[in-house]
């Protein structure tokens, strides 16, 4: 018999065995039910040793009552330990924002500093990057702590600016810009300021790009703002009436049932679902309208489904999620209302100065000025100069990285030192700085985990100390690790939607 | 690559295009025209000269004002240096940790001159650094609190250094260089002749008191003189020997025995050398020989034959039948060294037709199996073994011992895992992808102390009952786990960079997938990967830090919580620690200086 002809082999059935995408699936699904029944297998053993130790492993201790207390944070006697991890929640976000930001700030000097033409400025850049960047962050937050609390004790008399500024082995005491009651009528007035702002600089930019005169629109934007903030300050009460709305938005949403909810988030997904896989479907087809999926395509579609179904059923037989929606939702615009409802005597911000009260043998701050604890302290600073190194070495990376072409020309043209850097390398830069940099933000977050070495109580201190009480460890360590993943997840987000965002100006 | 150089320049000359000239250089400028130019060369660059120097003055004169004061106590740090060391290590058994020491240095030695580490820097070069040096020197002894006799003396020493260097500047002619790993000997002799003149670490303090963790009277530098030189000689016998070996022997094979060396030097010293196993003869002899000899030579022939490129389509239903006999070894009772030989028989068996070839690829195949095995059945054996090393504390060592074995063991567990995660990542299977993609986004979410607390706490929960895990090794295991999903992201850059000419190839000449990946890809993938890799190297050294927090004795728990509990030293924790964050900074910069170095050298390209 003559050999088959390639015709003929292209279309002979090949067996089974031989068969690639057969043998993919196998394979996958095989590693599949391994990882998954390595997972049972460590479950089920888990569930057996805690059985055997009569500890029941549940979600109970969030709602009974918890017998500890916090060094600081927004409610240092929590009475149940859903409270208590909360705090923690507040005292670590607290901390990785201020950090974010002052890290951010010292970096781009720092990176700056590193570029600069002045030799010694240089090289003091590069002391403080190679210095910080190889010494582990706990190892300086410990040295911070330990200088910390040599420091002298509080007297009636301490700080260096006695009324306005203290330092001592409790902390940093400095006077407090907090919120009054005003504030939230001032933002409406603030916001509409900024609408305003918009059509203000959008006139300027035009008159701007028509005749070239220098206008500067954003100045003229940001002056509106500022204009609206100061009439803000006096006529804020008009907004009152705004109460009122989130009033009957709260009676709305307590007389919603709740299914209404389950029945919107079942749709969403469903239509997600839906017009993903159209959209799938038709980035495929060929131009005569031919449909040719591979065995990929047909697992996406499979998993697309498969996963708003899942949703779907997750939200029906599980209700608390919807109630917690609702009820949720009511609270807040309950509060919102309390927010708004108030006498026009209030203001929109208020200050106090720090004091210093003798209650007991010693004197100790008091409650009205804005006190950095030791812990806060070490913690803070230590993240802000380490990260900051880390942002700094991402700042020049991403100058150097524009072509030394982009600079001369603009220097050729005619433009100074300054104006270079702001028209033209750092638009330029900021696409390459800005992956890495929210990396370190991650990190950052990461970092602040640090604090149980110094006593701050984040919420790994405080999720210790609950464990070490109730003994639900398991618990815990799944609360910790759904707090940083939806944090880290957010932060991600926020950062990939400003490189899309970059992406686009680009072109 | 370097004949497409070649090619190109050839190219260039005969279409008549226009030579390449180097581009001018910028002139040296004499010193008063550089502080000019450099210093104040506008008023804001004045400004910002005047405010930084007094910053660095500032900073300088606190730092010496601070480790100069009467009130430190750096004998607390001089005196327990063998504690923070090694933790504890019982003193008759000392020399077990200097034989690991020699080991290690000389290993260093060897790979310096194979691998010919070591550039050629001008005298000049060193002269004028050598001026800079003595300059610092006058300057930070003008900003410490010392005595005027103290601070004359050493002015002097300043300004002999700084006219040493000057001499050797201006006499010597610009072309007579010397080898950095010269300079190195110079001054590691420097260090090691000093510890023979100057009595560090001396301390008078009660003999009698328990407990006896530390130091034995004396100095430090008295017991640790002696060995200190003879490591010293050691490496430089061994850098000796390793040029004796690299003049004699084609490339390749010392530096593939010397990495094989290196791969083996962790597990020899901890499981060998330094924990001091008794190990049962009788059970060795006995059980487990024999099970080796039966899986190596019945292993053997099963490979031989499986890796003949005759063999076809039963060898692969033979590897997945070996598979599936492993998998049922789990599910009966037997024992687990039975299991993993034949878990590992059946990973060989079914990687057989990726290394298939001639004769001589067959030998070298089944040579890679009777080692691996080898080395596995004498770890389990090795790690089954107790340890006559009675020490206080969880393991049997500390201090920085247990950083660098922390750290060691850590990369050399989570590079093979992160390997496969990233090649699971950027692989065409959909489970694959989304399994490795869920595993990396999860844990590269998280913090490592979560991790570490969940490992160190909750693993004696996971294990059957029986099974124990110390806690070492499960911390151990968080930090691989940790790592790989790390090292996957930084390999994944590496393998999305290998253009897709060199696939299209590689199926051209008619390799399978995984020959691909093996002899292809993953060599250009590391390749370019190695700068970012030797980062995350450093990473993991730092990281090891986080077992402090835990309550494992490693340098920064003794530093902080052994040491200023001590009678003698109480309060000492801010000298123990600026000493602990001295000795990690010393590490790092020079890994990160080896990183730009090593970045440079494959910069340029010996292919």
């Amino acid at each position: 018999m003559t050999a088959p002809t390639t015709h003929e082999r292209a279309h002979q059935r090949v067996p089974l065995w031989r068969d690639v995408i057969v043998l993919k699936w196998v394979t996958q699904v095989f590693l599949l039910v391994v990882v998954l029944s390595t997972m049972f297998f460590l479950a089920t053993q888990a569930g057996d040793n805690l059985r055997a130790r009569n500890i029941v492993s549940t979600f109970d201790f969030l709602e009974r009552p918890i017998d500890i207390q916090l060094s600081e944070g927004i409610d240092t006697h929590p009475d149940t330990g859903a409270r208590a991890l909360w705090t923690g929640m507040v005292n670590t976000l607290r901390i990785s924002v201020a950090g974010i930001f002052f890290a951010t700030l010292l970096g781009i000097v720092v990176g700056l500093a590193r570029l600069s033409d002045n030799w010694l400025v240089r090289r003091l850049g590069s002391m403080w990057v190679e210095t910080l960047r190889n010494i582990p962050l706990l190892v300086q937050m410990i040295f911070y702590f330990s200088v910390l609390t040599t420091l002298p004790r509080v007297g009636l008399g301490t700080g260096p600016i006695n009324g306005w500024f203290h330092i001592s082995n409790k902390g940093i005491s400095m006077p407090r810009v907090f919120i009054a009651d005003g504030f939230y009528q001032w933002l409406m007035v603030v916001g509409v300021g900024a609408v305003a702002a918009h059509y203000v600089r959008r006139h300027r930019q035009r008159i701007q790009d028509e005749t070239g005169a220098m206008t500067s629109p954003i100045l003229w934007g940001i002056g509106t703002v500022a204009l609206f903030g100061l009439i803000g300050i006096f006529v804020h009460p008009m907004f009152t009436w705004m109460g009122g709305i989130f009033g009957a938005i709260a009676d709305l949403l307590d007389s919603l049932p709740i299914i209404a909810p389950q029945i919107l988030f079942s749709v969403v997904a469903l239509g997600v679902a839906a017009r993903w896989i159209s959209r799938f479907l038709t980035d495929h087809r060929s131009v005569r309208g031919h449909l040719s999926l591979s065995d990929d395509d047909w697992f996406r579609i499979a998993f697309a489904a498969l996963a708003s179904l899942i949703i779907v059923f997750v939200l029906v037989r599980w209700t608390g999620f919807s109630s917690w929606t609702l009820n949720s939702g009511r609270d807040l615009f309950h509060v919102l209302e309390d927010k708004f409802n108030v006498d026009g005597a209030a203001r929109p911000f208020d200050a106090m100065r720090p004091d210093i009260i003798q209650k007991s043998r010693f004197p100790n701050y008091g409650k009205n000025g804005l006190t950095m604890s030791i812990g806060f302290a070490a913690v803070f600073f230590g993240v802000v100069f380490y990260t900051s190194a880390f942002i700094g070495e991402n700042v020049r990376g991403g100058i150097l990285a524009v072509p030394k072409g982009q600079s001369e020309a603009a220097m050729a043209v005619g433009l100074g030192r300054g104006q270079v850097l702001r028209h033209v390398v750092l638009p330029q830069a900021i696409r390459i700085i800005l992956p890495p940099t929210g990396n370190q933000y991650l990190n950052l977050l990461k970092n602040t985990s640090l604090a149980v070495a110094v006593g701050y109580s984040d919420i790994v201190q405080i999720g210790q100390t609950t464990y070490n009480q109730t003994g639900m460890t398991l618990p815990v360590v799944a609360i910790w690790m759904l707090f940083y993943l939806s944090c880290s997840l957010s932060i991600s987000v926020v950062v990939n939607w400003f490189n899309v965002r970059m992406k686009l100006v680009e072109r | 690559m370097s004949e497409f150089a070649g090619l190109g320049a050839d190219l260039g000359m005969s279409t008549g295009m226009i030579p390449i000239t180097a581009p001018p250089e910028t002139p040296k400028l004499p010193p008063r025209e550089w502080v000019k130019a450099n210093l104040f060369s506008s008023p804001f660059n004045s400004v910002l000269t005047v405010v930084a120097s007094i910053i660095i003055l500032a900073i300088t004169r606190g730092l010496m004002s601070f480790i100069f004061n009467p009130q430190r106590q750096w004998d607390a740090t001089a005196t327990n240096l063998r504690l923070l060391m090694t933790q504890a290590y019982p003193e008759e058994q000392y020399l077990r940790i200097w034989i690991a020491t020699a080991v290690v240095f000389t290993l260093t030695g060897l790979s310096l001159a194979v691998w010919r580490a070591g550039s050629a820097v001008p005298l000049s070069d060193v002269g004028r650094r050598l001026l800079t040096f003595g300059g610092t020197i006058a300057l930070l002894v003008l900003l410490a609190p010392f005595s005027v006799r103290a601070t004359i003396i050493w002015l002097v020493v300043a300004v002999a250094v700084a006219g040493g260097g000057e001499a050797l500047r201006r006499l010597v002619d610009d072309e007579r260089t010397m080898s950095t790993l010269g300079i190195l000997l110079i001054g590691l002799s420097g260090l090691v002749g000093s510890l023979w003149v100057i009595p560090y670490g001396n301390h008078t303090f009660q003999l009698h008191r328990t407990p006896r963790v530390l130091a034995e009277p004396g100095t430090v530098a008295l017991t640790t003189k002696l060995p200190w030189t003879v490591m010293l000689l050691v490496a430089v016998a061994a850098y000796f020997l390793g040029i004796f070996i690299r003049e004699r022997l084609p490339t390749n094979a010392p530096r593939i025995t010397l990495l094989l060396l290196w791969l083996l030097m962790p597990p020899t010293l901890l499981y060998l050398v330094l924990r001091d196993p008794s190990f049962d003869m009788g059970h060795v002899l006995g059980t487990d020989i024999p099970i080796f000899l039966v899986y190596a030579v019945l292993g053997g022939a099963l490979l031989n034959w499986l890796a003949r490129p005759s063999t076809g389509e039963i060898g692969r239903i033979v590897a997945a039948l070996v598979l599936v006999a492993a998998f049922a070894a789990f599910l009966t009772p037997m024992r687990m060294i039975v299991r993993l030989d034949m878990l590992v028989l059946a990973a060989f068996a079914l990687a057989a037709p990726t290394f298939s070839g001639g004769p001589r690829a067959r030998k070298n195949y089944v040579i890679g199996w009777l080692g691996f095995l080898g080395i596995m059945s004498w770890l389990v054996t090795a790690i089954n073994t107790p340890s006559t090393v009675k020490v206080p504390g969880q393991f049997f060592i500390g201090g920085l011992s247990l950083t660098l074995i922390v750290a060691v063991f850590t990369i050399v567990i989570s590079f093979p895992l992160g390997l496969a995660l990233a090649l699971a990542r950027t692989s065409n299977m959909p489970i694959f992808r989304l399994l490795a993609t869920w595993f990396i986004e999860f844990v590269r979410g998280v913090p490592m102390i979560t991790i570490l607390i969940f490992f160190s706490i909750m693993v004696p929960l996971f294990l059957p009952p029986g099974m124990h895990l110390g806690e070492v090794a499960a911390v151990i295991i968080g930090y691989s786990l940790f790592s790989a999903a790390y090292l996957a992201e930084n390999v994944r850059g590496g393998l999305q960079s290998v253009t897709r000419g060199q696939h299209e190839a590689a199926e051209a000449v008619g390799m399978t997938t995984s020959q691909k990946t093996v002899f292809i890809v993953l060599p250009q993938a590391l390749r370019i990967s190695i700068p970012p890799l030797v980062g995350h190297c450093i990473g993991v050294f730092k990281e090891t830090s986080l077992l402090a927090i835990i309550g494992l004795f490693d340098v920064l728990f003794i530093a902080r919580s052994v040491m200023p509990n001590q009678t003698e030293f109480m309060g000492s924790t801010k000298e123990n620690v600026l000493f602990v964050s001295l000795i990690y900074w010393i590490f790092c910069y020079q890994m990160s200086k080896a990183s730009q170095r090593l970045e440079r050298r494959t910069g340029l390209g010996e292919r």
